[in-house]
């Protein structure tokens, strides 16, 4: 697993007071992890503050499950 | 129709979340009213929601301030008055959050640190707000400070859990501070009950739609709406109101005196 991919499943864990067990590439925040419409932005935010990047709405809209954050960021995070 | 109430007026409105939301409908009131004003939210709630588009319909800057955070609010309440170019005559509090509530965690079986978390939010970030304003000298006589409150400060909704809490520290918070505001420079500070109303905030209370529907049902003149309750909030920032101070002003459609309706009767007897 890539130092990201550990990095985002931490943030996970902790923001959403979740199991690592239940952290599965295909687990969707809100529909297995528990998320409402403020901890997925709360989550948005954190990714942003940890990898000091910008996620802009509309890119933002589409990282919905923990796979698609992990590919988000080791695409978009300076190295 | 509007009446010109707060020409002249300057103010702070904190928690347009959307158009849902009660802060929204009052700062659209109070700019046909003729009032200006800035705009404020947490970060995280300004980028979940749409303020922008709110401050440009009513010509407003927005001001991002934690109301948790002192240093924040002193910021917000120092740039408001320099953007509005004078003290302010009106500040609605429309904040509250519960992790509690939003985990649905029962309230026996509450996560204490949440629990603090939700009357910090909700509760004390109102004496911060006032006691800031009042520190920093920002309000001009006879100015007009609201927080919105609901009925499960005083009777129990057990769903409400630790927001009842906050809410009762809210209200209390309005009668306390209210006597220092007056004696300083004649401020009033009120909250109001108002009845359940649909907003991103309200919605997430468990059974939202079912003490919606009851609670319609139990007041005569049925639910008050986001739009009658931002009414209000422009009269009671008026000067047709000036001596109303510590008071916690139910705005419920008769809901809180009611003990039974025909609506009631008819659905118990089905």
């Amino acid at each position: 697993m890539s130092e990201i991919a550990q990095k985002v499943k931490e943030i996970i864990i902790d923001k959403l007071g979740v199991e690592e067990s239940e952290v599965t590439p295909e687990a969707s925040f809100t529909n297995d992890l528990g998320a409402d419409s403020l901890d997925t932005v709360e989550l948005i935010m954190e990714f942003e503050k940890e990898f000091n990047i910008s996620i802009p709405d509309d890119q933002a809209e589409n990282i919905s499950t923990v796979g698609q954050a992990i590919s988000y960021l080791e695409k978009n995070v300076n190295k | 129709m509007a009446y010109n109430l707060l020409k002249g007026k300057r103010g702070i409105i904190f928690g347009a979340l959307d158009e849902n939301s009660i802060a929204w409908k009052t700062a659209l009131k109070c700019h046909e009213e003729g009032a200006q004003f800035v705009l404020t939210n947490a970060p995280i709630a300004m980028r979940m929601g749409k303020i922008n588009e709110l401050a440009k319909v009513c010509n407003a800057e927005v001001i991002p301030a934690d109301a948790t955070s002192v240093e924040d609010l002193e910021n917000l309440v120092n740039k408001s008055m320099e953007v509005l170019g004078g003290k302010l005559d009106f500040i609605l509090h429309s904040i509250g959050m519960s992790p509690n509530v939003r985990k649905g965690k029962a309230y026996n079986d509450l996560n204490y640190d949440w629990y603090l978390k939700s009357i910090d939010i909700s509760g004390i970030s109102f004496h911060k707000v006032l006691q800031t304003a009042d520190k920093l000298d920002a309000m001009n006589e006879w100015g007009s400070i609201l927080a919105l409150s609901y009925i499960a400060a005083q009777r129990t909704f057990p769903d409400y859990s630790d927001m009842a809490q906050a809410k009762a520290v809210l209200e209390s918070i309005a009668r306390s501070y209210g006597y220092f505001f007056a004696k300083k420079n004649k401020v009033r500070v009120n909250t109001i009950s108002q009845s359940p109303t649909k907003t991103t905030a309200g919605t997430g209370v468990g059974g939202f739609d079912v003490f919606y529907d009851y609670a319609d049902k139990m007041s005569p003149l049925g639910n008050a709406s986001a739009e009658d309750c931002a009414n209000y909030i422009a009269v009671m920032f008026s000067d047709f109101t000036r001596m109303v101070t510590m008071q916690n002003l139910m705005h419920d459609g008769g809901f809180s005196s009611s003990g039974i309706t025909e609506e009631i009767v008819k659905e118990l007897t089905k």
